[in-house]
């Protein structure tokens, strides 16, 4: 029979999913429901937020930015 | 159907059959629904059948369609289905018919050829108003409302208010009836918009009103109010002429509470609160129809139907990011700064520069590239009009990529639909959440689908079970 699970899907490229991946593991799973290929995870609808809250987080502490030139 | 009536479209859709039942005893709503919520073949079907005395075999309707139109067919029967429009009846030899409901019909034939005393077209005032009020003055109050709405939801985001008297002066109910629709949200005393409150600000004046209105339709029970009420008055406001003044007499309890709300959002106008008579602006004459209301270019400089013809761009963009707009408009200017950074301003004139900075601030606050884009192009100088594409490459690719670098996930809500027993069985729902237009992702390989509405999935499941296949 089929069955119907609510959620969100998430799509990103493959090293974002590496760091949604590395998030929930480190918090216990609470975040993913399901992987369901490279570029896609099912996540608890309740759960997104917070989620992307924390992958801002992450990028911002791995990622250097260029300093951008704002001049007028 | 345009964007605007679908996202009305869907709110109808989500109403029980009992509702739909008492809306459609009016032949306005009737008419209202079929001009504009309907997809056009929906349209075909219906006048088809208002004038069949039996039901009408399914076969005979798949007799009408091209093979390859079979997905178009079933999107539209299933609108009919859904707003109870038709009603699919299987006799004892499994064959389907299909059948208008009564009411329905009734009332769709009504307003079509006339007749009856249903009255719901309304009524126009059979006095001669002494101080009539003209056209001019009705779209300068549409828009003088309208406008207040909505600097009240930009204004306070980007600190405007204080330094003009605009925007101070709706009434309590709208705010707090932006709040509920979660169009603004207030912290601390300061009122600030949502990521809903900018898709509200960037649509069309037609789509604006009609958001609000849904908000306020599931709000309505809360204030005492009928929502089959307010529902077929709203689109008896629909079939009203503009510069007409119509009696307040024949009105509900209801929907005379609701001329007060109305009359906030400039929907309708009254001389005053105790006034016998009331006229339908052009926010409330186009609200089942197809041509724009207020185009947001002409809501800021004139109303004037030929200025909507024609609108007038009012921006130019410069391939080094800078923005200049030829503008005066305090609310214009609000929504520019949203995604600018604006530096100087001139009598006619403000300019600016699109950065990095201004278009992530936009992005965090919720609005999206696509929307600040289109808002571009559609307000775009007659100047730029002359390039094609309207918009310098360069920009339009950088502000895609700014957003990207801070929105890396794409998400959706919705349902996973997975652990099909067979290949025929998972081939056949996909087909059929493909051409309802549900369906976002699919794995072939692992029988896997996600779909972001299910109401009408899980209705064919069952269906499918009770055939026994």
């Amino acid at each position: 029979m089929v069955k119907a699970v609510r959620g969100t899907l998430v799509k990103c490229d493959a090293s974002v999913k590496a760091m949604l991946v590395d998030i929930d593991d480190k918090n216990g799973h609470e975040f993913i429901i399901d992987e369901l290929d490279e570029e896609h995870i099912i996540v608890k609808e309740t759960k997104v937020a917070e989620l992307k809250q924390r992958l801002q987080n992450m990028m911002k502490e791995r990622l250097k930015e260029p300093e951008s030139s704002d001049s007028e | 159907m345009s964007a605007s009536s679908s996202q009305a479209l869907e709110y109808l859709e989500l109403l029980p059959r009992q509702t739909h039942t008492k809306l459609y005893e009016q032949p306005s709503t009737v008419l209202a629904i079929f001009r504009c919520m309907l997809p056009h073949l929906a349209k075909s079907i219906v006048m088809a059948m208002l004038y069949m005395t039996g039901p009408f075999p399914s076969g005979d309707l798949d007799a009408w369609f091209k093979p390859d139109g079979k997905k178009d067919k079933e999107k539209a029967l299933s609108v009919l289905e859904q707003l109870h429009i038709i009603l699919g009846k299987q006799d004892s030899q499994r064959h389907i018919s299909y059948e208008l409901y009564k009411g329905f019909a009734h009332s769709l034939r009504q307003a079509l050829t006339g007749g009856g005393t249903h009255r719901s077209f309304g009524v126009p005032s059979s006095q001669l108003d002494s101080n009539k009020v003209s056209v001019t003055f009705l779209d300068e109050y549409a828009r003088k409302q309208w406008e207040n709405i909505l600097f009240y939801m930009v204004g306070s985001t980007v600190g405007l208010t204080g330094s003009n008297m605009v925007g101070q002066d709706i009434g309590e109910g709208t705010k707090a009836l932006l709040r509920a629709g979660d169009f603004v949200k207030v912290a601390h005393g300061r009122v600030s918009i949502t990521r809903t409150g900018f898709t509200f600000v960037l649509q069309e004046t037609n789509a604006q009103v009609w958001s609000l209105l849904i908000v306020y339709l599931k709000h309505a029970p809360q204030l005492g109010m009928s929502e089959t009420d307010v529902l077929s008055f709203l689109f008896m406001l629909g079939s009203l002429e503009l510069g007409q003044d119509y009696t307040t007499s024949t009105l509900s309890p209801t929907q005379l509470q609701m001329l007060e709300d109305l009359s906030a959002f400039g929907i309708v106008y009254r001389a005053s609160k105790t006034s016998q008579t009331f006229y339908p602006t052009r926010l409330a004459v186009t609200l089942t129809s197809d041509s724009g209301a207020l185009s947001s270019d002409s809501l800021s400089s004139s109303l004037a139907p030929s200025s909507r013809s024609t609108p007038k761009g009012f921006i130019i963009i410069e391939t080094n990011y800078r923005l200049y707009a030829y503008t005066s408009s305090l609310l214009q200017i609000a929504v520019l700064s949203l995604f600018t950074k604006l530096t100087t301003r001139f009598p006619n004139l403000v300019s600016g520069k699109l950065t990095k900075e201004s278009i992530t601030r936009a992005v965090k606050l919720g609005i999206s590239s696509s929307q600040i884009l289109s808002y571009l192009t559609s307000h775009a100088h007659p100047q730029m009009q002359k390039n094609q594409p309207f918009l310098p490459p360069t920009v339009m690719d950088q502000i895609r990529l700014w957003e990207y670098e801070g929105e890396r996930v794409e998400t959706t809500n919705g349902f996973l639909m997975k652990e099909f027993a067979t290949e025929s069985e998972y081939r056949d729902l996909v087909s059929y959440a493909e051409s309802l237009g549900v369906l976002v992702w699919r794995n072939d390989a692992k029988r896997l689908m996600f779909v972001d509405r299910i109401e009408q999935i899980s209705l064919y499941l069952g269906k499918r079970k009770n055939r026994g296949d």
